[in-house]
């Protein structure tokens, strides 16, 4: 089994012209550490957001969006999941690195360690299109999402805990701000 | 309905072209009036707290959001204004039914209602009181402003202002 760190490596000729929303903390400084991007908007907070940042985003542009989001950060907004399984549009894709720890607190587990399945949360909420898959099979279903245009997905990737050694992201919140919707094309002043 | 009317007009003549809800009785009306409007997205919402994402990802992609919901839905998303709205400066809507005060039936309400300015305050969200009929007028220049401004607003709608609409 790949770790996060491995998996946010194998993803990036899939994602890196792609509008990523990413989970805060280490998921966030370890894909700015692996390939830092404007297109790539890292969450300084907000814990259980990234899913319904995605979201939002992909309501009001017409490019694929794909949040990256986490199992213990899925847990803490799993509301969100309906709205998803109700709203989303065919350019989102929800992209969960369950890895069955809350990482970036210092790999405690999560309840994906248990009783919990997040796929089956996810299709009794209402989400179409949901794949549970592992680290290796996550960039071929991942590609398979972004080309569908016809329907939204939720990504299930199993991987193990871990994390790489790794500093906080040192963008401003503006900074990341100004930088992403410039690559949308909503700011000329950068 | 004629205030419910009056505020939608205002909010989107403000620039609001994004709206979502927690839903509350004395929104109903501007519910029904939003679910009619070609013009505008509209979505209800289960919670408050991922409403603030979803405004967040929105703004991103060039809206201005308002989020419908009665005071105590600020109580369940203080991180996230803080550390989404306010950290990355995100103009957002707050379009509140203010429970609690004056008129309210259900006496329970009186809790939140007595922290919500406080809270608000607290974070240093500008304040727009509706009592008046006249009050609604000042919501256009005062959606404008949280563009401007780059920050989250608060309208707050006073429950015997809405209670007859």
């Amino acid at each position: 089994m790949m770790n996060r760190f491995e998996l946010l490596n194998l993803l990036q000729d899939t994602i890196q012209n792609e509008f990523v929303i990413c989970n805060i903390g280490l998921p966030s400084q370890e894909l700015y550490k692996i390939n830092d991007r404007p297109n790539y908007f890292y969450m300084l907070g907000s814990m259980g957001l990234a899913s319904s940042i995605g979201l939002g985003l992909s309501l009001t542009i017409d490019k694929n969006v794909i949040s990256i989001d986490g199992d213990g950060s899925v847990l803490m907004n799993m509301n969100t999941l309906a709205t998803i399984g109700n709203r989303a549009p065919s350019n989102y894709t929800l992209l969960i690195v369950d890895n069955g720890s809350y990482g970036s607190t210092g790999d405690q587990k999560t309840f994906t360690n248990e009783s919990t399945s997040l796929k089956d949360v996810a299709i009794g909420a209402g989400c179409k299109n949901v794949i549970e898959c592992s680290g290796e099979e996550t960039n071929e279903n991942l590609q398979k999402a972004l080309a569908d245009t016809n329907n939204s997905y939720v990504i299930i990737s199993k991987i193990k805990s871990g994390n790489v050694p790794i500093k906080p992201i040192p963008l401003n919140a503006v900074t990341i701000r100004d930088r992403f919707r410039k690559e949308i094309g909503l700011v000329t002043y950068l | 309905m004629k205030f419910s009317q009056k505020i939608i007009a205002n909010l989107k003549l403000g620039g609001a072209d994004f709206f979502l809800s927690v839903p509350c009785k004395l929104l109903a009306n501007m519910i029904t009036i939003l679910e009619n409007d070609k013009d505008i997205y509209y979505s209800a919402i289960p919670r408050e707290e991922e409403g603030m994402g979803i405004c967040a990802g929105a703004y991103l992609g060039n809206k201005l959001p308002c989020i419908m919901m009665q005071n105590t839905g600020i109580g369940n998303s203080v991180n996230s204004i803080v550390s989404l709205l306010q950290l990355y400066q995100m103009p957002v809507v707050f379009l509140i039914s203010y429970r609690g005060t004056p008129g309210e039936p259900v006496g329970a309400q009186g809790g939140m209602a007595s922290v919500t300015e406080d809270i608000l305050n607290t974070l240093r969200i500008p304040m727009l009181h509706c009592d008046t009929e006249q009050d609604l007028d000042k919501i256009s220049t005062f959606t404008n402003h949280a563009k401007v401004i780059e920050s989250p607003v608060a309208v707050l709608c006073n429950f015997n202002l809405m209670k007859d609409d």
